[in-house]
């Protein structure tokens, strides 16, 4: 035994030598340690620094801020110490065409030291009153947190379903009473139109009042010529590559259109005309239709889709007023005005309004060479999220729609 | 406010230990060192989300936070390492 030992003794030298390496080995280890720390720490710096100082990386945060917000229909609780606390306060500013109904969700935090850093938003989520719908206050509570100051608007023409170009005045004062808002810089807000507010935001973006402050147009399931969506709503069809794709609009659509060009009519054709497409509405029959002047009868078998055949002749058959209107209600007629870049969002199987009109838009501000983007998605039902998204869908449109979502933010970072 | 001066705390805790591991500690300071680089982190991180709240908003102040505390902690490693440099000192000699 005691041999033994000494012969192992006696094999030292090799042991000796394996300590040596191990001790080179646990300093290499060490600098590659010391030098991913240093590494990481310059990562860390160099993140921090492009997400707090660069308006790029501002933007970036605050879509990821923004984002899951927008995503769910809620805001994530994980994410609350890092936000701003907001107030929600509501204005009626008097208007031309009837007041202005203004809710406002604004950062409570003082105004930041550094000037012009808080940027706003007035949004114009479209005909009805969505002022109380539960995805757009949290689109505008989730943008306040990430620190804009938002201003939802709405007019007596819109809450009463129905639609008028003078509106777009309501958006100009919208829009400066927000430019006048504590610590908002004027040049920093951009304007947000939802389905039918989308028109009447791009009238206020051409208005020479404020066309050179506005930061950015972003227009989100909305149209963009009047007769064109009449044409579709007519055909129950929309032109895609040459060929007619089937599509059947919804009923609410078809009783803003009613409304709208009721407005042309006297009393008792447009009382009929509302009547066939107000909620429970029945079509009308021949006797109802014997009642009606030649153009109300044009638009009546438009809404109602019931004559695909004849779309040309009712659009020719539509009274110069109806023209005359429509033509007042197309963004087309102030596309060349509009001076900030335009966004445009669109449901691929929008049920409301055809996405057509979107790339229509996209196409003419393509050959004016105005700066725009179009952004497709399916994983909303017109201008809403839908529910019960899968994983699949998240991961398709979601890079899409952060990058969208940033470069809007961008304008105003 | 409380949660969010906490979490900057802690992140500017953790980058002074990752200071530590990068050894980036000034020589001169020896006897509790590596404490003192996890309190000059914490302290940084403070001062770093305070003026981003102050000077931006609260969105980007926790990024602001995150690169003041790295500088914090790094910035008297370079003045000492100039300064011995100046002197025709090896650092930690």
């Amino acid at each position: 035994m005691a041999n033994q030992m000494h012969k192992d003794m006696k094999q030292a030298p090799p042991v000796f030598i394996s300590g040596k390496a191990a001790k080179t080995r646990f300093q290499r280890t060490r600098m590659l340690g010391r030098a991913a720390a240093r590494v990481l720490l310059v990562l860390l710096f160099a993140a921090g620094l492009y997400l707090s100082v660069v308006p790029a990386g501002r933007a970036d945060l605050r879509t990821t801020l923004i984002l899951p917000a927008l995503l769910s229909a809620s805001e994530p609780p994980a994410l609350t110490p890092a936000d701003e606390s907001v107030r929600h306060t509501q204005l009626i500013i008097p208007a031309p065409a009837g007041g202005v109904y203004l809710d406002v969700y604004a950062p409570t935090t003082p105004t930041p030291l550094v000037p012009g850093v808080r940027g706003g938003v007035v949004i114009v989520p479209g005909v009805g009153d969505n002022r109380a719908v539960p995805q757009l206050v949290n689109l505008a509570t989730s943008l306040a947190h990430a620190g804009l100051v938002v201003m939802t608007m709405t007019t007596p023409t819109l809450i009463d379903n129905s639609m008028s170009a003078q509106d777009s005045d309501g958006v100009v004062q919208a829009f400066e009473t927000l430019a006048h808002w504590p610590g908002v810089s004027a040049n920093r807000i951009g304007l947000i139109g939802t389905s039918g507010g989308g028109p009447l935001v791009c009238f206020a973006a051409a208005d020479p009042r404020i066309r050179d402050q506005v930061a950015f147009v972003a227009l989100f399931g909305s149209y963009y010529n009047a007769t064109s969506l009449l044409r579709a709503f007519g055909h129950r069809a929309f032109m895609v590559n040459g060929h007619l794709q089937p599509w059947q609009p919804d009923p609410y659509p078809k009783q803003v259109l009613a409304d709208t060009i009721a407005g042309t009519l006297p009393s008792l054709e447009s009382t009929l005309l509302q009547n066939a497409f107000a909620p429970n509405g029945k079509p009308l029959t021949a006797a109802d239709l014997a009642q009606l002047s030649p153009s109300a009868v044009a638009a009546y078998h438009l809404l109602s889709g019931d004559e695909p055949d004849q779309v040309d002749a009712n659009i020719a058959a539509l009274s110069p007023q109806m023209h005359a209107l429509l033509d007042q209600l197309s963004i087309n007629r102030v596309v060349d005005k509009i001076r900030a870049p335009v966004y445009l969002l669109h449901d691929r199987s929008d049920p409301s309004i055809p996405i057509t009109e979107s790339r229509e838009f996209a196409a003419a501000l393509a050959r004016i060479h105005h700066p725009y983007d179009l952004a497709e998605f399916g994983i909303f039902s017109h201008v809403l999220v839908r529910s019960g998204l899968d994983i699949g869908q998240l991961l398709s449109d979601g890079p899409h729609l952060f990058q969208v979502l940033s470069n809007i933010l961008y304008v105003g970072s | 406010m409380l949660v969010l001066s906490s979490v900057w705390f802690v992140l500017g805790i953790l980058i002074g230990a990752l200071a530590n591991a990068a050894r980036l500690r000034p020589a001169s300071w020896d006897r509790h060192g590596r404490l003192l680089m996890l309190g000059v982190g914490a302290l940084a991180a403070l001062l770093g989300g305070w003026l981003g709240v102050l000077l931006l908003e609260r969105a980007v102040a926790t990024a602001m936070a995150l690169w003041v505390a790295v500088l914090g902690i790094t910035l008297p490693w370079l003045v000492t390492r100039e300064w011995f440099k100046a002197k025709g000192i090896a650092p930690g000699k």
